[in-house]
């Protein structure tokens, strides 16, 4: 990986600088030239457009490195700066200088038929613009079809038969030729292929811009804003050239406009760099070109209008098309002022709509609560946002299911923090491009406070409510560490002692001659220190049987074993978590207790076996049946219990049948 | 009979050591914890270990592991375990081995029945306590509906190590009825007859085991 990216980086500046010599060789060329064949600007247009594409396509390249359109941009810098070194070189090497420099006839041959390349790049991003991505997965046969049809024209150009346009016609190709018969029909077939490729590649943006919507919206139409320059700039040049007043200011504007606009546009709709910001200026530009050529044809219009009614000389016709373009421009800018509004409030009206019907569908109880996070998303254009809620308590962000959530803004995401009045609701957490429409972002988000606020306690409740269950079951095992801690104290503490008060007694006893009354009564003092101890051993085997530290199969055989019914036990080996085996445990004494209290039961089997993820636990007596659970004494409190440990207890005792008590207690988290 | 007693409980270890003195016994030590009860059976090998099962330093079952060392590496020391209940199913298994006894500690206050255990016990015979055979005998009733209530009385007490006379003793009965009895018992349960006492315990545990889990 960081191989790799180090290979990139050195890729990267191979090709800037040799874009850079081919480009400084070419300006050299054109300086040495003394008889140009092209307009002076010309010659400034090339290094500007060759530097625009190279550096937006290193910016791309260096920040969105998983991105080709970068490298493309860097292609298409490179690709204009050979085809302007091989025309200087052409012009230099053949027309004023024969024979000085070696292999002119190359660059001939690269300036006459290697001008496809300077479709190819533009072709090429306009298919996988903005992600990098063609469209789907269908456009890969097309996107195929494109680059086979490029290559075959380009191949074919440098093998066409005949001699080289003038004024290069004296120049012989350094090629062979192909004759004529095989070469037409390949060559026109490349042709069709490459001109449906450029409709293909119109086609693709048309295609992402119907389904795109939010941010890859907005960068498609800035590309289209930027690509809309071109017509802009024919038209421009068209008129200047049709009024034949010898300038080609226009052009050249119109021109230096296109070479700028198109990779920039690329570049930030790429790296999403004050996109809205962007989008806003063109947006208002477009409007106020608009404007302004309304207001010049009103002016035509009126004065060409007057002028012909009223015969040359008058100054009425310009004083009236003056009036007129003055009263045209209030009503006028009002209008286009609105349209501008319009088209800048959609994404914020579109959006308020979104969550006013959500709100609707909240209020009618269509609509959950937790939804708001993905209502905000849609209605915000932004399907990476998230929402968080804040939870005062902990200090900590929780998602829409109580859980608490890593809120983390990187170079891509930021983070708004959500207020409703003096209350900290939560944050979103939006694309960065979102930022730049703050109005956009707070109107929709104030809008859906309610809403939020609403999911926020919802997520709180169902916090609280997992944490409730957590300390609910903590409880219980906690319960059971302290029974167990309490039956250790009972059998090494106080049974012990008693077993020693009772060996003094003995040893007293043995001191005192056989048949006295005082021997007599150390015996009975002993029997009842046996008597206690055993109680005691009792008590302790209640809070807890020992037996449980060998498995809740052993525990269950003991428990089986003092049973006053025949009890059967198929019980696991398996271990399981001390709090279950201690509340399975329990299960099954109440529910033997009660088969033997209540059930005029005669056979019982206990089961306990693992099973679909839980600790299963089974009694089954063969009693009259009837049990209801409310009326189990012990049962009511197991249910409690087993439900803490995330597990359910059912009693089954339909009158006649017997019992089952069945205790279900999961076993994986 | 020379003795070695291992219990952690101060109190205990000396109610045990007098016990055993006063019946005239030769108490050679009494330690508190499993580590240096190896050292003192390795040192000088006693006639019986009497160990606590749960020891320094984890109180778990250490008794239960020196007791097992014991029973490999000094066959010829009579091993009787004491526990504060019935616990591990593993000390039940070790009767198998002869020269040992698993009892409560509760026992040592019925001085005759125990020291006639301890002796039973260094001598390589067998003790389990009553209570532990009660809940070998008491599961599967249907297994012992044969016997009398008489013969299943002796069945236990066979269970618990003792012979045929010690039973005589214990049920006040003549030592041929007793025998009677044992004869059977044994046939009813289909075992065969053995002069080893301690055999003949491994032969019912065994079966008596066997009848609670069927599998």
């Amino acid at each position: 990986m960081i191989g790799g990216m180090r290979a990139a980086r050195v890729a990267l500046w191979v090709v800037v600088f040799l874009t850079a010599g081919v480009m400084a060789g070419a300006v050299l060329l054109d300086a040495l030239s003394s008889r140009s064949t092209e307009p002076v600007w010309l010659s400034f247009v090339f290094p500007l457009a060759v530097a625009m594409s190279t550096g937006v396509g290193v910016v791309v390249a260096t920040r969105r490195r998983d991105n080709p359109i970068g490298w493309l941009l860097l292609a298409n810098g490179f690709v204009l700066a050979l085809n302007g070194l091989a025309a200087n070189y052409a012009t230099y090497g053949v027309l004023e200088h024969s024979g000085s420099l070696p292999e002119a006839d190359w660059a001939v041959l690269f300036d006459q038929s290697g001008w496809p390349t300077l479709f190819a790049a533009f072709t090429a991003i306009a298919f996988v613009f903005p992600d990098g991505r063609l469209p789907s997965p269908r456009w890969r046969p097309i996107a195929l079809a494109a680059i086979t049809s490029f290559t075959v024209f380009l191949l074919l150009s440098f093998l066409r038969p005949g001699s080289f346009e003038k004024p290069f016609d004296a120049v012989s190709s350094p090629l062979p030729q192909l004759p004529e018969a095989i070469f037409f029909a390949p060559f026109t077939i490349g042709a069709l292929g490459m001109l449906a490729s450029l409709f293909a590649a119109a086609l693709a943006v048309r295609t992402r811009l119907r389904r795109a919507s939010g941010i890859e919206r907005s960068q498609i139409k800035l590309l289209a804003y930027a690509a809309a320059l071109i017509p802009a700039a024919v038209v421009a040049g068209w008129v200047e050239g049709l009024m034949g007043s010898g300038s080609d200011t226009a052009t050249v504007i119109g021109l230096v406009l296109v070479v700028l606009a198109i990779p920039l546009a690329i570049g930030v709709a790429v790296l999403r760099y004050r996109l809205y910001e962007v989008d806003r200026l063109i947006n208002r530009t477009l409007v106020y070109v608009a404007l302004s050529a309304l207001l010049a044809a009103t002016y035509a219009a009126v004065s060409l209008s007057l002028g012909v009614a009223l015969g040359a000389g008058s100054t009425l016709p310009t004083a009236a098309a003056t009036l007129a373009v003055a009263l045209a421009f209030g009503a006028l800018r009002s209008r286009v002022q609105m349209l501008v509004d319009r088209r800048f409030s959609r994404a914020r009206y579109e959006g308020l709509q979104r969550v006013e019907r959500y709100l609707v569908e909240l209020r009618a109880g269509r609509a959950a609560p937790e939804a708001t996070g993905e209502v905000l998303a849609a209605a915000l254009g932004d399907p990476s946002l998230e929402l968080f809620f804040w939870v005062p308590e902990s200090e900590e962000h929780v998602d829409s299911s109580g859980r608490p959530a890593q809120v983390a803004p990187d170079s891509h995401r930021d983070l708004t923090p959500v207020r409703r009045g003096s209350l900290r609701l939560g944050a979103v957490l939006h694309d960065s491009a979102l930022s730049e429409r703050r109005d956009l972002l707070e109107s929709v988000i104030d809008a859906a406070g309610l809403a939020i606020e609403i999911a926020r306690l919802r997520a709180e409740v169902a916090r609280r409510l997992a944490e409730v269950e957590q300390s609910r079951a903590r409880i219980v095992t906690a319960g059971y560490e302290e029974r167990r801690r309490l039956e250790r104290d009972l059998h090494d503490g106080a049974q012990q002692r008693l077993v020693s008060i009772g060996l003094a007694l003995r040893h007293v006893q043995g001191q005192l001659p056989a048949p006295s009354r005082e021997a007599g009564e150390l015996d009975s003092a002993v029997a009842e220190l046996t008597e206690a101890i055993e109680e005691l051993r009792e008590l302790a085997r209640g809070v807890r049987p020992a037996r449980l530290d060998d498995g809740l199969g052993a525990a269950l055989g003991e428990l089986a074993s003092r049973s006053a019914l025949q009890t059967r036990v198929e019980a696991t080996g398996e271990r399981f978590a001390d709090s279950l085996e201690t509340a399975a445990y329990f299960v099954a004494s109440e529910a033997l207790a009660n088969a033997a209290k209540h059930a005029q039961a005669s056979q019982v089997t206990v089961t306990a076996a693992r099973q679909n993820g839980s600790l299963l636990v089974c009694v089954r007596d063969d009693g009259v049946g009837g049990t209801r659970p409310a009326e189990g004494t012990g049962l009511g409190g197991m249910t409690d219990r087993v439900a803490a440990l995330g597990g359910s207890l059912s009693v089954d005792s339909p009158p006649g049948q017997g019992t089952v008590v069945t205790a279900e207690l999961p076993c994986e988290s | 009979m020379r003795v070695v007693i291992a219990e952690d409980q101060a109190l205990l270890r000396e109610g045990l050591r007098r016990l055993f003195e006063d019946a005239g016994h030769d108490v050679i030590a009494a330690i508190e914890d499993a580590d240096r009860l190896r050292a003192a059976i390795s040192g000088d090998e006693p006639d019986l270990a009497v160990i606590d099962v749960r020891m320094p330093p984890s109180f778990t079952d250490e008794g239960i592991r020196a007791a097992r060392w014991i029973l490999d590496a000094h066959p010829d020391v009579g091993v009787l375990v004491l526990s504060q209940h019935v616990e591990s199913a593993g000390a039940v298994g070790l009767v198998s081995q002869g020269g040992f006894g698993y009892l409560l500690k509760d026992r040592v206050l019925d001085v005759a029945e125990f020291l006639e255990a301890a002796e039973r016990v260094a001598r390589g015979g067998s003790a389990l306590d009553p209570q532990v055979v009660a809940s070998l005998v008491g599961g599967e009733r249907d297994a012992f509906g044969a016997l009398t209530d008489r013969e299943r009385e002796v069945l236990s007490l066979m269970a618990e190590g003792l012979t045929n006379n010690a039973i005589a003793r214990r049920l006040v009965l003549t030592d041929r009825t007793v025998e009677g009895h044992v004869r059977s018992v044994l046939m009813k349960l289909d075992l065969t007859a053995n002069e080893d006492a301690h055999r003949r315990v491994l032969a019912v545990i065994t079966y008596l085991r066997a009848a609670n889990h069927p599998r």
